[in-house]
Order: C-alpha cells, then sequence, then structure tokens
C-alpha cells in the first residue's frame, strides 16, 4: 500500500497555520521583492501573499511618525526572466504616535518590474509601483474632536542590483525613490500634533531610501522573500510566493 | 391579522423545525428500508449484493457444506474463482422505483428547463466568456464547497481526506487568489479534491441509498443523497447570502457556468439511449454505487493501516529480548 506522503501534511500544516497566524493580524504597498520575476520562463503566474510592518515620517507644520501593519494578497504575471506585471488588493492599519489609529483598511498596488542580466549570477533591474486607499482612515481623538485621513497615496521607483546563488536563492538590494501624500482633515486642533484646525495636504519626508532582502527557494515551488526598507525610518516584511 | 392567527402562525414556525426533522429521519429511514431489502442489486452472474451496506464482501458463488472436508478443502478455489468472474464483469446495479410515473414527469421538466432555459443562456455565456475565466469561476465555487467536503471526510473517519481539503483551501484561497485557481491540484502539490458528500458519507456508515427520486432542478438522487441537497445548503456558504435575490443569482451563475463547461454531455447520453430516462436513473446509480465503494475502500483501507502493528526496528535485539 502506497505509503501517505508526511512531507506534503507538513507542508499543508505549515501553510494552514502562515494563513491562521497572518489572519490574526492587521493586513498595500508591502515589499518591493527581487528585481528579477520568479514566474516560469516561458511566463506564467505567480501568487503571494505578503505582511510588513511599515513606519513613516509625514509633514506639513509639523512631523507626523506613522506605523502601519499590511497585510496583501498579490497576483504577478511574468515571462522570460526579464519583467513581470503585479497587482495586489491589502487592507493596513494606521497609527499615528499616541494620538491616532483607526482599524484596516482596503488598499490596491499596481506595479511593474525590468529585469537585465549582466552575467550568469548578476544582474540589475527596475520597478515602479503605486499603492492607493480606498477608504478613509477616521478616529476620533476626543469626544468632540475628529481627525481624518484620506487620499492616500504612494508612488516607488527603484534600481536594485541582484545576485542568484547556484540553489535558487536571490539576494538584492539598492536604491529607491518614494513619495507619498494624504490629506488631513482636523475638527479642530490638536497640541499634540501641533496641527490647528482645518484641511492639510501631507507628504513623506525623506524622498529616497534603500532596500535589501532575499528570496529562497522552498519546496513544492513556494519561495520566502523578505527584506528590509530604510527612507527615514525602518519597515520590514515578508512574503510567500507560489509559482504556477 | 388576528391575535388567535398570529399564536397559531408562531407556534408553526416554532414547531416547523421539528416537521423538518422528522420528515428527514422518515427520508432516511426509508432509503434504509430499501438498501436492506429489495431494491439494490448487483446482478450478472455474481449473486446479489446490498449496496452501501457495512460490508463490501461478495458472498461465496455457492453454499458449501462445511462439515464435509472436501467441500471445504475447495472452498478457497471457489472463492477465487466467484472474485475472478466478478473482476472481469461490469457490475449492474439496480434500484427500486416506485414513484416512476412521478419520476417521469419530472425528468420532463428538467428536460425543458436544460434545453429551453439552461442551455440558451450557457451557450450565450460561453460565447462571451473564454474559457479559462469560466474554469476560474468553477474553481471558485468548488473552494467554496470545502465545508461540506470537509465535515464529510471527517464523518467517514478520511483523516488524510479532511487534511488534504483543509490544505487545498488554504493554498487555493491564498495562493489561488479567493480560489480563482487550484494550485493545489499542480503536480508539485498534488492535493486532489475529494469527491465526496454526506449522502456517500452516509452509504460509507452502511445505510442504503433507497429508491429512485428525480427532484425539479436538482434532478436525479436517492433519500439518501437528498440529505446532501439540505446539507450543502447549511455548508454551503452562499446559502448566507442576503438578501435572497442575490442568493438566488449567485447560484444561478454558478449553475449556467457549470452548464457552459459540459454543455454536449447530456445531449451525448440523452441522443444515445432508448429510454432516456431509464439511461440517466442507471447512470446516477452506478455512478453513487462507485462513488460509495470507492469511499469505503479508502475507509477500510485506512482503517487496516492503523490496525497495523509496527515491526520492530530491529529483529535480532527484539529476538534478544525475549
Amino acid at each position: 500500500m502506497k505509503k501517505p506522503t508526511y512531507q506534503k501534511y507538513f507542508l499543508v500544516f505549515v501553510l494552514t497555520s502562515i494563513f491562521f497566524v497572518v489572519s490574526q493580524t492587521a493586513m498595500a504597498a508591502g515589499l518591493f521583492g527581487p528585481p528579477q520575476s520568479v514566474s516560469r520562463e516561458a511566463g506564467g503566474l505567480n501568487t503571494a501573499i505578503g505582511y510588513r510592518y511599515h513606519e513613516d515620517t509625514y509633514q506639513d507644520a509639523a512631523d507626523i511618525k506613522i506605523r502601519q501593519n499590511e497585510i496583501y494578497s498579490q497576483a504577478s504575471y511574468g515571462a522570460n526572466n526579464i519583467w513581470e506585471v503585479y497587482g495586489r488588493l491589502g487592507i493596513a492599519d494606521l497609527k499615528i504616535e499616541d494620538v491616532f489609529k483607526d482599524n484596516e483598511k482596503f488598499s490596491g498596488t499596481l506595479g511593474a518590474k525590468a529585469f537585465y542580466p549582466i552575467s550568469g549570477a548578476w544582474g540589475v533591474g527596475a520597478f515602479v509601483q503605486g499603492t492607493y486607499y480606498f477608504s478613509d482612515f477616521i478616529d476620533k481623538v476626543s469626544r468632540r474632536r475628529e481627525v481624518r485621513i484620506d487620499n492616500l497615496w504612494d508612488a516607488n521607483f527603484g534600481v536594485g542590483l541582484q545576485g542568484t546563488f547556484p540553489c535558487g536563492a536571490k539576494l538584492y538590494a539598492g536604491p529607491y525613490l518614494y513619495y507619498s501624500e494624504a490629506r488631513m482633515s482636523l475638527s479642530s486642533g490638536i497640541r499634540d500634533l501641533g496641527y490647528e484646525a482645518g484641511d492639510f495636504t501631507v507628504a513623506n519626508k525623506f524622498f529616497a531610501g534603500g532596500f535589501a532582502g532575499f528570496d529562497i527557494p522552498l519546496a513544492k515551488g513556494f519561495r520566502l522573500n523578505i527584506e528590509g526598507q530604510y527612507a527615514g525610518r525602518f519597515s520590514a516584511g515578508a512574503a510567500i510566493s507560489y509559482t504556477y | 391579522m388576528s391575535v388567535k392567527w398570529r399564536n397559531i402562525f408562531s407556534q408553526f414556525c416554532k414547531m416547523k423545525s421539528y416537521f423538518v426533522g422528522i420528515l428527514l429521519l422518515i427520508f432516511v429511514m426509508s432509503g434504509c428500508a430499501y438498501g436492506e431489502g429489495t431494491s439494490l442489486v448487483v446482478s450478472n452472474d455474481s449473486p446479489p449484493v446490498l449496496l452501501a451496506s457495512a460490508s463490501d464482501k461478495v458472498p461465496a458463488k455457492a453454499a458449501v457444506d462445511t462439515a464435509n472436508p472436501l467441500d471445504e478443502e475447495y472452498t478457497e478455489d471457489e472463492a477465487f474463482d466467484a472474485y475472478a468472474d466478478n473482476a472481469t464483469k461490469e457490475e449492474r446495479v439496480e434500484i427500486a422505483d416506485p414513484l416512476e410515473s412521478v419520476n417521469r414527469v419530472t425528468h420532463e421538466f428538467n428536460d425543458k428547463l436544460y434545453f429551453w432555459a439552461v442551455k440558451p443562456v450557457a451557450q450565450g455565456y460561453k460565447a462571451v466568456v473564454p474559457e479559462p475565466a469560466r474554469i476560474s469561476v468553477k474553481n471558485f465555487f468548488s473552494n467554496l464547497g470545502f465545508p461540506a467536503r470537509f465535515i464529510s471526510c471527517l464523518l467517514q473517519a478520511d483523516l488524510s481526506g479532511a487534511i488534504t481539503e483543509a490544505g487545498r483551501f488554504t493554498i487555493n484561497t491564498i495562493w489561488g487568489i479567493g480560489g480563482l485557481l487550484d494550485p493545489s491540484a499542480g503536480k508539485e502539490l498534488n492535493l486532489q479534491e475529494q469527491d465526496t458528500d454526506l449522502g456517500q458519507t452516509l452509504g460509507v456508515w452502511g445505510v442504503g441509498q433507497g429508491f429512485y427520486i428525480v427532484w425539479p432542478i436538482f434532478g436525479p438522487s436517492t433519500p439518501r443523497d437528498s440529505v446532501s441537497i439540505a446539507g450543502n445548503y447549511f455548508l454551503d456558504p452562499v446559502s448566507y447570502v442576503n438578501p435572497w435575490s442575490a442568493r438566488l443569482g449567485v447560484n444561478v451563475f454558478d449553475k449556467v457556468n457549470s452548464a457552459s463547461l459540459r454543455i454536449g454531455d447530456y445531449e451525448a447520453l440523452k441522443d444515445a439511449a432508448v429510454d432516456p430516462y431509464i439511461a440517466f436513473r442507471d447512470a446516477y446509480v452506478q455512478y453513487r454505487y462507485k462513488r460509495v465503494k470507492a469511499r469505503k475502500a479508502k475507509r477500510s483501507s485506512a482503517v487496516e493501516s492503523a490496525e497495523e502493528p509496527s515491526a520492530p526496528a530491529d529483529p535480532e535485539l527484539s529476538e534478544k529480548g525475549k
């Protein structure tokens, strides 16, 4: 009789556990990923689920430090190991210091990347991606004061150098340009934030940063991507992708 | 509405669940009755076999007088011959059909419904929507059917089937874009969908399928398999979509999409049959019999492997230990 493949069940168990652990946290912009597509060379889909902890500084009248937990689901199509287009649907919460906090809101991301191989193991690539939050973040900071943040969006452009190991693991790093803005409405002034009542457009303080990460093959077509980003403040995340 | 009628109505509503339960019980009991007795036989040269009974073993071809040692000697050979006969011939399964006249009317109704409504809509839908998109829709609804399959596997004590279903649901939901794609069925993961339902579960546990019924819209069934229709209603997430018009729309979309992927199958079977009603009845009964038999075999092998004593790691050491 054919023995059950315990390795398969172990993989199922691990993936199921990841699903339940990830779904307990908040769910966006997300990681940039390796410059080279992980889709099949002949062309094909790859899908991923990812998490990123994001910190950033916005400014208008005064600096505002924000924190976000993002979870996203991604579908990509790439071919020839040189190009890829992708879309993400995610959710993210938003905290501004200890003053403002709102739960998860939906966001959508579109991106594309292109890769140019220099030698067998090395290559350079570029990516562009943009994210838009479909809903407003709202919090009542006191009984009569409400803060509303709407039209939050960001755009990123970066280039990366990638090295591929014989086992298929990819190590990558590079600089990126980043712009993000949002409309902030205050029903009355908030001394903690240093803002008076009214509407403001806040934008990110640091327009350039750097990213680095690695992408390693797991088993059965799955890959793990871990990445850190720094643009004034540090963000980091992980994603598990599946190549069809 | 007067207070009196309102009270009667509210009492009726309270009792409704009991009525439904009693009706379901009568329904299943009728399945047991037919299953144990007259209805289901495997007919060819082999002796009658009760379908969906607790045991799948085929009785010996002829009764052997065990008092005679010579007869006893040949028992094994005869049993082997009976197995060889069965192995080479197609099993033919029959079912009681006491409601044939009513069933023929509903069969005709379903036939007209298919040719006059479902098929034209499905053909139009097929012309507009490309096949990969229709397969994705099918995958999506199949993924939503996870609760019924998962619970059926658990009720059949098929743990590996339940784990496979849970894995499929997780992987297809996350990496299959909400179930639109089916990466689990690929060569690498090879987690195949467990083709089972609550009707098969009852069959595995020994409930006979009973007589043949053709439900309007739902099609061929038996009292036992009708439990699947009721069970799926409660276990299908689409059943909880509100309002009812949206739920109806989703269900119709699912059925039209499914029909668009197999236009021609129904027509082929119908055209090949002298009496389509009998052909569909036989095909249905045959299919369900094979499904229940397969699930039983899977359960038996799982029980056997669980009961197998584990061999000692080193026979020499175990000998020394004696």
